[in-house]
């Protein structure tokens, strides 16, 4: 396994008290896999990303418990400078805003070449020219040329396809992309969708997938995790969340999606709101917004059922909502 | 959500250029920003019409100068058969009344100071006229009881609530006039996706319950079709293709609508092998500097010469005028064609090749 997170635990302290942003997650991505890990603001996605990456803001975040099992070594036991020299080289990121990523007063040329001249001592010159190689790669037109331009002279696909091309210039084994197409027209997305698809098997790599878009994870993943409030309520093979899921969360999510043989009709809707992440409601975390609620899911804690082998899902009535989903 | 009688809007030949000067002290004009750039539509009573297209394009212009809170360079906007955007003083800021804008960004667009009462009976101090001033407190309550806010949260502030509930306040704000147009600007794309379902349904219920008619501007192609009855495909300040929803979701022949169509991720994974997709090569052109005769002719994989030299018109093109049916219906496009880009729902249709455009034409 690439990469693997073991019931990893991430605390941030707040004036309200202590948020629990990621309370137990595991998940695992093998070479040449997609995972989409699947959420809404404050899920824990994305912090869960950052502690993988070792750029979690300490203070005020605390990794309080897990295991990062990259390739089979544990990041969290490792020392700052051992980290900061698999950045980049071994896993990299891919941001979500290009524009605030990307340093304004540099010439992109400059920030690709970096990478270079950091990692594998290359001579400026020598920078220079994978730069503009970098470049081209990403189809970006008149590489040669644009290698001395900065950021904001570029389009916001363009700014993306530049961090791409940032992210891969070392080929890493791991990508983690952050939201990476939620800033860009769809006409654009797809472009840049279609880029990270070519370049990932090209490399093989893992990319882990951060998003809120159904459509994005529908179109590229090979497996789903679906987080709520700092914990992974569902995961599962593409496929067979899409055809039946296991979790109501997942069932609501996907149910909200204007279909066609309801236009006109009221959209099913989840009640509620997404809790705050210091009052976690006790119990299952999404009980006050389920509608298949019970006493037991106010009290107790579900763990990940076992679905099937290759799946799990965190309800106590798993097995209905798969019964009832079945489409 | 069915159109009858006369439009209730009615736009024509809507423009509006942002000039571009050099110089401090003697300003040179040197270019314009072609925001809109002859826009024309009608909105019937009680109808929804949906404004599509990528950031850049003009939908948001189009909004505020419905709401007339820009002029435009040329063009007419009617309400009710009269030319709001030569009123000035009284007779604008009664006709202001009647279309009322709900923003994108609730958490922008709502003042961090003022109660949530304050801000939803704002409309009433500037238009004092609309509730007299000891009803205004219970026609606030009122108001966030229509909008499912719990009215006892009048003396609250903005940041006490979440984005779908800010976004409530905001379409409350709207509804305070009466309004008979709602113009409303991505007003769900800053919401969490489990809360995107509520404000629509909301919008919806909104529609019936005061008559309203919308012009509902977003980027997002599958809500918009599930409130729109006529969908306005927008590129570069002006519309290429607009009909009623079926017709451009299921019969587009303007390229551009094909190629945003099909770049739509659906949230199906069996459809992966199934759906055909069209890449758009390059970027869109800056509206200071349009491209001759069609505007998306750069980016087209069937320009020819007459493209660059014709500006082609919105309406029904020829091959299509005869025959009628869902594919006759306007569309600025000198070669257009029908071609299904969406996969139908049920699985086993034809299979559709990948189609891949790569290059970025001339210009």
């Amino acid at each position: 396994m690439l990469l693997e997170v073991r019931d990893l635990h991430v605390e941030f302290r707040t004036r309200d008290g202590i948020a629990r942003a990621v309370d137990g997650v595991s998940y695992a991505v093998d070479a040449g896999q997609t995972l989409a890990v699947l959420g809404e603001s404050g899920s824990g996605k994305s912090v869960t990303a950052q502690a993988v990456m070792g750029i979690l803001d300490t203070p005020p975040g605390r990794i309080t418990g897990g295991e990062i099992l990259f390739q089979g070594r544990d990041l969290l036991g490792l020392r700052e400078e051992e980290r900061r020299r698999l950045r980049g080289d071994k896993m990299a990121m891919i941001f979500q805003d290009a524009l605030s990523a990307l340093n304004p007063v540099l010439p992109v040329g400059d920030q690709l070449g970096e990478l270079f001249v950091v990692h594998r001592g290359a001579s400026r010159r020598e920078a220079r020219a994978r730069a503009v190689e970098l470049m081209d790669r990403v189809r970006i037109p008149g590489a040669a040329q644009r290698v001395r331009d900065y950021p904001h002279q570029f389009s916001g696909g363009m700014r993306q396809r530049i961090m791409i091309a940032a992210a891969l210039a070392l080929e890493p084994a791991l990508v983690i992309a952050d939201e990476p197409t939620t800033a860009l027209d769809v006409t654009v997305q797809a472009q840049v969708m279609d880029l990270l698809a070519e370049l990932q098997r090209e490399y093989r790599m893992g990319l882990v997938l951060i998003t809120h878009d159904l459509g994005v994870v529908a179109d590229v993943a090979d497996r789903i995790a679906v987080m709520y409030a700092g914990r992974i309520v569902e995961s599962a093979p593409v496929h067979d969340i899409y055809k039946a899921p296991a979790h109501p969360y997942t069932r609501g999510l996907l149910d909200s999606i204007p279909r066609l043989d309801l236009k006109g009709r009221e959209l099913y809707a989840i009640k509620g709101l997404p809790p705050n992440l210091t009052r976690v409601p006790p119990g299952c975390a999404f009980h006050p917004r389920c509608p298949m609620a019970r006493d037991v899911c106010r009290t107790e804690v579900p763990p990940l059922y076992e679905v099937s082998e290759a799946r799990g899902s965190a309800c106590h009535f798993w097995r209905e909502c798969l019964d009832d989903g079945e489409r | 959500m069915t159109a009858n009688g006369e439009p209730i809007l009615e736009v024509e030949g809507l423009v509006k250029h942002y000039p571009l000067t050099r110089g401090v002290l003697f300003k040179k004009q040197i270019g314009a920003v072609r925001a809109v750039d002859g826009v024309d539509f009608a909105l019937g009573r009680g109808e929804t019409l949906g404004i599509v297209g990528e950031s850049g394009c003009g939908k948001s212009t189009v909004a505020r100068l419905l709401c007339s809170l820009e002029r435009p360079t040329a063009g007419s906007v009617r309400f009710k058969g009269e030319d709001i955007t030569r009123l000035s003083g009284r007779a604008l800021k009664a006709v202001r009344r009647n279309i009322q804008m709900v923003f994108q960004d609730p958490y922008t667009s709502l003042n961090p100071r003022m109660t949530v009462g304050d801000i939803v009976g704002e409309p009433y101090e500037i238009h004092p006229e609309a509730a007299p001033k000891g009803d205004r407190r219970r026609r606030v309550r009122e108001l966030l009881d229509v909008v499912g806010l719990d009215p006892d949260y009048v003396n609250r502030y903005p940041h006490q609530f979440s984005g779908g509930q800010r976004q409530r306040i905001g379409i409350a704000r709207g509804l305070a006039l009466r309004p008979e147009v709602i113009v409303a600007d991505e007003p769900v794309s800053a919401l969490d996706v489990s809360v995107q379902a509520q404000v629509i349904n909301l919008l919806a219920r909104l529609q019936t319950e005061f008559d309203l008619s919308y012009v509902f501007i977003a980027h997002d192609l599958s809500i918009v079709r599930h409130i729109s009855d006529r969908i306005a495909v927008m590129y570069l300040g002006r519309i290429v293709e607009t009909g009623r929803d079926a017709e451009i979701y299921d019969h587009p022949t303007h390229p551009y609508t094909q190629a945003l169509l099909s770049a739509v991720p659906v949230p199906d994974p069996d459809a992966r092998e199934r759906r055909e997709r069209i890449i758009l090569g390059g970027d869109v052109p800056s509206p200071t500097d349009i491209p001759s005769g069609c505007r998306f002719r750069t980016r087209c994989w069937k320009a020819r010469e007459r493209c660059a030299l014709e500006v082609p018109a919105l309406a029904v093109p020829d091959v299509f005028r005869e025959g009628g049916g869902p594919a006759a219906h306007d569309s600025a496009c000198h070669f257009a064609e029908e071609r299904r880009v969406v996969p139908p729902e049920d699985p086993g249709g034809p299979e559709a090749p990948q189609a891949t455009v790569n290059g970025n034409g001339p210009g």
